[in-house]
């Protein structure tokens, strides 16, 4: 196989894991190709990493890294004032040095108030393991970048929860766009994933953490109402629980009366 | 390949998108070749269908049991189709003529349960013999398929792969060992909304069970007995099963969601977010 074809392949798989579960992905493609993949697979991991605002340890503090606090290789955090580099596979931060970050746009004051009213809402509405942000956004000074991440894994019960919420807000047009994205994989004897997702658009927003606060909240009730739905009557048009006679099925050779009557009911 | 190979490729397949099923097994695969054999026989992928041209084109469902080359078996006129060469299908696997017949009955009969259970979709069966000689009511295999679709949003396959065999301890005493396997597909995607939302996957499960039979009746009879013992115990595992997937579909991963999101947590989730709470609070003092 040509390498840009492995990279592609690695790829793939790297894209298609759970986020819970990458450090177990890469075990298994290191046991699959061989010690020689590593750095293609780690490559994938870290692009994986910053495309879905993973969050990181660093000094015991959870930061998401994303294209938006990424400075060269390194990635900053403007509430601890601090710039790092990623072990991608552990998910931590090193070589944390210093670093000043002041907003063109937002005052310290401004973006403390912001910090304080997201926090707020997360611990009301989050159970899971919560880390969120906001960032600038480079090149484009009137907008800034707001990142929710809360996870729950429990792969000692093989399952994990992942809800990732991203948006951009424009501090002079007052538009909100962005993206929820949430998922729960299963993998007790089997492999099952739940995914679901939304497109965010809205324009006049003047309290944005309120404004997410409605559509995330609004977001969640439909889900709950999709569940019940699909379960009513998508799952249900399957397969009946028990057949029209309301009892298990006369095996052996006088099953070919099931036909007979059914033929004779519908007048055959 | 290695075990070590193999093993971590199922545990990757467990973990991967199972929408992608069939992807991620071809990518593994190009990845690793030699996993191309054992991957194939042992991973389920949802059924395909075909159309049997010697019976009204009546469908059929098709997996790597029924498969020769690149035909599969119909069990409507036990003929591969797309038809092989006279040359080809002198290799190709069929079922003993004895054991043709209980086939045949069997197909009958499952095709009664799919109508009776799922009011529609396709049902296969297909037998193989585990013996040389040919079947004389003893030790055989086979899968028995179901698969209904409603629209492209729902999709369901059943798997059940089984062996028959004697037990060792008792000619009368049958050990019907069935792995069955459930690929299951939703999906309630709103285009004028900008929201999706996909319930995917699969769930396994073995069962054994030892069933007396009277082997002092005639074949036909001891062929009927297989037939309605498996009948009987695919009925009642796959209704187990269906809870199963009801409660894992419909309940756990939704409980497990709003571990993640839940607008209604109670003062207790304040408790466990207060370190988290604290560190925000030391990081903003710095700012």
């Amino acid at each position: 196989m040509s390498s840009s074809k492995f990279e592609e392949v690695i790829n793939k798989i790297i894209n298609d894991s759970p986020p819970g579960e990458l450090r177990e992905v890469y075990d298994d493609l290191i046991k699959i190709t061989s010690e020689n993949s590593k750095n293609t697979i780690l490559d994938a991991i870290e692009n994986y990493n910053v495309q879905n605002c993973i969050p990181i340890e660093v000094n015991g503090n959870s930061v998401i890294i994303s294209k938006y606090n990424k400075e060269g290789a390194k990635f900053f955090d403007p509430v601890n004032s601090v710039i790092f580099s990623v072990n991608h596979l552990e998910r931590k931060g090193l070589d944390i040095e210093p670093y000043e970050f002041t907003h063109a746009k937002i005052e310290k004051g401004q973006l403390k108030e912001l910090h304080d009213k997201l926090h707020e809402y997360l611990l009301q509405s989050f159970p899971g393991d919560v880390s969120f942000a906001v960032y600038p956004v480079p090149e484009e000074i009137s907008k800034i970048s707001i990142i929710i991440v809360s996870t729950k894994y429990n792969p000692n019960n093989f399952w994990n929860g992942h809800w990732r919420s991203s948006y951009i807000y424009d501090l002079e047009t007052r538009e909100l766009s962005g993206q929820i994205s949430t998922q729960v994989h299963y993998y007790e004897d089997g492999n099952v994933s739940f995914q679901s997702g939304k497109d965010i658009n809205q324009s006049n927003v003047d309290d944005v953490v309120c404004t997410i606060r409605d559509i995330e909240t609004n977001f969640e009730n439909d889900l709950d109402l999709s569940f019940f739905d699909l379960n009513e009557k998508q799952f249900k048009a399957l397969r009946r629980r028990l057949p029209v006679t309301r009892s298990k099925i006369n095996w052996g050779s006088a099953i070919g009366s099931y036909r007979l009557g059914k033929n004779a009911a519908e007048g055959k | 390949m290695s075990d070590a190979q193999f093993d971590a490729a199922l545990d990757l397949l467990r973990r991967l998108n199972p929408t992608k099923l069939q992807e991620n097994l071809n990518n593994l695969i190009e990845l690793q070749p030699n996993l191309a054999q054992d991957l194939l026989s042992s991973v389920d992928v949802p059924l395909s269908i075909r159309k049997d041209p010697t019976d009204s084109n009546r469908e059929y469902l098709c997996c790597d049991y029924n498969r020769d080359i690149d035909s599969f078996r119909s069990p409507w006129s036990n003929t591969y189709f797309p038809e092989l060469s006279s040359e080809d299908s002198q290799d190709s696997p069929f079922p003993s003529t004895p054991l043709r017949q209980v086939e045949i009955l069997a197909n009958d009969s499952f095709d009664i349960y799919r109508d009776l259970y799922y009011e529609g979709g396709i049902s296969s069966v297909y037998f193989w013999d585990l013996n040389e000689e040919e079947f004389d009511g003893h030790d055989f295999a086979g899968v028995v398929l179901f698969k209904k679709n409603q629209s492209d949003h729902s999709n369901w396959d059943s798997i059940h792969v089984f062996e028959v065999t004697a037990s060792p301890s008792s000619s009368d005493t049958f050990n019907y060992r069935v792995t069955t396997t459930i690929i299951l597909h939703l999906d309630k995607t709103n285009y004028d909304h900008d929201s999706q939302m996909m319930l995917s996957g699969n769930l396994t499960r073995q069962t054994e069970k030892d069933i007396g039979v009277d082997m002092s009746r005639p074949l036909e009879i001891i062929s009927t007995s297989h037939v309605a013992n498996l009948g009987s115990l695919i009925e009642d595992i796959e209704s187990q099963m269906r809870n199963l997937l009801e409660t894992v579909y419909f309940e756990k991963t939704r409980d497990i969601f709003h571990q993640t999101k839940n607008a209604a947590i109670a003062s207790s989730a304040e408790e466990t977010n207060k370190d988290a709470h604290a560190e925000v609070i030391k990081g903003l003092q710095s700012l």
